[in-house]
């Protein structure tokens, strides 16, 4: 390749500029946040909310607990997803990885209890107890993982398997969600297993099939 | 004509406007950054090509660009990300040159060989040496072969994963 090359190549990138609308994570915000009130309102509208949420009571402080702690995982993943469309040397993007950590405490909770009471573990365990809701957990994510790969495919995320792995956690985080606004358990450790499972799955479905597609 | 980063903002804010006179004056003023950027992380004879692409790529991600924030860092994780992805497709396809030996000015090879230096001691000796040979110093795999006493096949394998380790240890920086 030569200089000449390269001025032709200046030439016709100059002449072919239109106006571009700069991209804002605001924006961005607002398309997540718009699918997760898709997820939501279908999921509730076709399996309809817990029974103590729709008469206005409070869930009991630890699947309450779970259920905040699978919210900020999802804002963490969400917004680390949202800032990689925009990149540049030094930015930090491993916010969602603390919420993550933190997040284990459910798991970790969970084996504990699930070694104090087995028998409640392994029926806790058994998939007709809870594959439901994590394949529902999986779907309901899906309007978040997709405004979240929208906005990515437009932007330039800089490592596509990490921006992958991302958007699969904080839409698998947003299903869980919504989840628990439907799943009448309050068993820690269903809450654990199959709602944490939703959010490992949606993590290495974003990881396998979104980070090839964000490439550019 | 110095690049300093307010002048580059503000060409860059022009340009998202659409101001081509501003986007050509940018564009060139990019193109110098990234052949001081490139010439410090690959062979001489891949400068040409990388800064291209890069400039193309600028060019499809210019609304990526926040304005509230530096122009350079934008620029500079696009050229990583251009680099990257050279150094994964040299992984996979083997691309080898020749009489890569000519570097431009002596403080562009003190900062290349400073640079590059810093990366290669992250790597297994003998991949690094592999790289240093063949990638840096351009010598051909027979040549590097008899230099280092690896056989040729040995060579390549230690280029391939030594420049697989390399993108990761770029990206994750």
């Amino acid at each position: 390749m030569t200089d000449a090359a390269i001025d032709t190549l200046i030439d016709d990138l100059a002449g072919e500029l239109e106006p571009v609308r700069p991209r804002r994570v605001a924006r961005g915000s607002l398309w997540v946040a718009g699918g997760w009130l898709a997820g939501a309102g279908l999921l509730l509208w076709l399996t309809g909310m817990r029974h103590d949420l729709a008469d206005g009571t409070m869930m009991p402080p630890l699947p309450l607990l779970a259920f905040w702690l699978i919210v900020a995982l999802g804002f963490a993943a969400a917004w680390s997803a949202l800032r990689m469309g925009l990149p540049g040397v030094g930015r930090d993007y491993s916010g969602w990885r603390w919420a993550g950590l933190a997040a284990l405490a459910l798991p970790f909770s969970a084996l504990v209890m699930g070694l104090g009471d087995s028998h409640a573990a392994m029926e806790a365990a058994r998939p007709e107890n809870g594959l439901r809701c994590m394949v529902e957990g999986v779907l309901a994510g899906l309007g978040v993982g997709a405004a979240l790969f929208a906005w990515l495919k437009g932007g330039a995320p800089t490592s596509p398997t990490r921006a992958g792995w991302v958007i699969g956690i904080a839409a698998g985080a947003a299903g869980a969600t919504i989840v628990a606004l439907h799943c009448a358990s309050n068993d820690m450790i269903h809450i654990a297993l199959w709602h944490g499972l939703a959010v490992v799955l949606s993590g290495v479905a974003g990881r396998l099939l979104l980070a090839p597609l964000l490439r550019w | 004509m110095s690049i300093d980063e307010p002048s580059l903002a503000r060409l860059m804010t022009a340009s998202q406007r659409g101001d081509r006179a501003a986007y050509r004056a940018l564009l060139n003023d990019s193109r110098r950054w990234l052949t001081r950027y490139f010439a410090r992380r690959i062979a001489p004879h891949q400068i040409d090509d990388l800064v291209q692409e890069t400039l193309v790529s600028m060019h499809r991600k210019l609304a990526t660009w926040d304005n509230s924030r530096p122009f350079l860092p934008w620029l500079a994780a696009i050229a990583r990300y251009r680099w990257i992805d050279m150094l994964r497709r040299q992984r996979n396809e083997v691309e080898l040159g020749e009489g890569d030996a000519a570097v431009g000015a002596e403080d562009e090879v003190v900062h290349a060989r400073l640079s590059l230096d810093r990366m290669l001691t992250l790597l297994p000796a003998g991949q690094a040496q592999a790289i240093t040979l063949v990638k840096i110093e351009g010598a051909s795999i027979a040549e590097a072969s008899q230099i280092c006493g690896q056989s040729e096949s040995l060579v390549k394998v230690n280029i391939h994963r030594g420049l697989k380790k390399l993108a990761q240890l770029i990206e994750s920086e």
